[in-house]
């Protein structure tokens, strides 16, 4: 790919690669207290899924910037302030109750099955491949994301009202899930990422639909982006002070 | 007490195309589908799985060599139709484990689990399950590489793997290491 595109791809990927940590790390916060023994398992398995993808997308953007694929990731993660992140504010909200928790999740996973399938057609073979492989699994995510919300949606009247405070919650949040990059025109034109508007509208249209089948109300329109990625919520830093502890113990480390 | 559980579900792992079906363990779900998903989380994240089976516990009928006497001397069900098929599961080694043996058509569990030991004929199993054919819910063809594939690419890393013994000796020989530094939270 033309040499001035790599540094401006790798800002796009590190965007979604800290997508992904950020919301492994809420989703791990589960570990040994989810609602069932079953589930507890199929929800560490969901983070340590997403911590996968988040060391696909860093390794990725090490590679576009020149620097060690195997230590950089690292670096990234447990070395940088929480205003050098460039997560989304959805992921970095605390982990709420379980409705809240499955409503991000599908959420989440839902606008990553639509950007995975657009990624793949990226012209950055790494980049498709990347996509292809993390597709795999998001499809899983997505049945079973869409399982609960149909029989927290439909269960009871208190599980029902618990997702439809979630969702009212969470909804103002989706606006940023597909935030052009900086410099999404360049990208767009050069083949390398999908153009982010034709993404929001065919995954506001799905996902709106799968939550109207579960009884749940989504807000009409699509909420905006209210600043970039650059702007966190007060939650971020609380949580990378904790998930940087260790590293930050002993910088020099070998793990 | 009253059981608040999920009732339980019987899980079958097939661990390649071909393969028979074998007993795994259970799982707590509130319905067929969820069974399907706990199971792939519980007992599949490792192993190589191709195809995976669910049935209610409940409709689950049969028992070790020492119950089966018992259970086949039972007065049999009435009503229901001949053509009505059941899976057969059994247990033919010490160290084996239930496996998918075959179908029996039978109108009752009672008379199903009695056409399934005749068809073991002169090896009788250690163990013997039927479970009506309608009551077990499938993994779907189609739906194997999302829920199967994934797990064959995850390494599998034990203790050794990190070096966290050598740094934990450099930290013994050298307490300072840690004594000097300051954890986030304390420096706000």
């Amino acid at each position: 790919m033309r040499p001035d595109l790599r540094p401006l791809l790798a800002d796009a990927l590190l965007g979604l690669a800290d997508d992904e940590m950020i919301l492994a790390h809420r989703d791990s916060e589960w570990t040994g207290h989810a609602p069932i023994l079953e589930e507890d398992i199929a929800f560490a398995n969901i983070a340590l899924d997403e911590m996968g993808h988040a060391g696909i997308w860093y390794r990725l953007v090490a590679e576009l910037r020149g620097e060690e694929p195997d230590t950089y990731p690292d670096r990234l993660v447990f070395h940088r302030a929480p205003d050098e992140f460039r997560c989304i504010r959805m992921v970095e909200l605390p982990k709420g109750d379980w409705a809240f928790t499955i409503v991000r999740q599908f959420l989440f996973d839902s606008a990553e099955i639509v950007r995975l399938q657009a990624l793949g057609q990226s012209h950055h073979p790494p980049l498709a491949k990347a996509a292809a492989k993390i597709a795999i699994e998001e499809r899983y995510h997505d049945r079973h994301l869409r399982a609960w919300v149909r029989r927290l949606g439909l269960g009871t009247e208190e599980s029902h009202g618990k997702m439809q405070a979630a969702l009212d919650q969470l909804w103002p949040y989706t606006g940023q899930l597909f935030e052009p990059p900086s410099s999404e025109g360049e990208l767009v034109a050069a083949g390398s990422f999908p153009a982010s508007e034709a993404m929001a509208a065919a995954w506001v249209e799905g996902a709106a639909a799968t939550l109207a089948d579960a009884g749940l109300r989504t807000q009409a329109g699509q909420p905006g982006i209210n600043g970039g990625r650059l702007q966190h919520t007060e939650h971020l830093e609380p949580l990378l002070a904790e998930l940087q502890s260790v590293a930050r113990l002993e910088p020099q480390a070998s793990w | 007490m009253t059981d608040t559980q999920w009732p339980r579900y019987e899980v079958f792992v097939q661990e390649r195309p071909g393969r028979p079906h074998q007993h795994a363990g259970s799982v707590h779900a509130p319905d067929p589908e969820m069974a399907l998903l706990n199971a792939r989380d519980v007992f599949v994240r490792r192993p190589e799985c191709a195809g995976l089976w669910v049935a209610p516990a409940t409709a689950v009928h049969g028992g070790s060599a020492e119950e089966l006497p018992q259970l086949l001397a039972a007065p049999r069900s009435q009503g229901g139709s001949p053509s009505n098929e059941y899976l057969v599961f059994a247990k033919l080694e010490e160290r084996g484990t239930l496996t998918h043996v075959g179908e029996v058509r039978a109108a009752g569990r009672e008379a199903a689990l009695a056409a399934a030991q005749e068809a073991a004929g002169n090896r009788p199993p250690l163990a013997l399950w039927v479970i009506p054919a309608e009551r077990v819910e499938r993994s779907l063809p189609e739906e194997a590489a999302s829920m199967f594939d994934p797990s064959r690419h995850k390494p599998f890393r034990n203790q050794a793997f990190y070096h966290i013994q050598t740094a934990l000796q450099r930290l013994r020989r050298d307490p300072s290491l840690i004594a000097n530094r300051q954890s986030p939270e304390a420096r706000r």
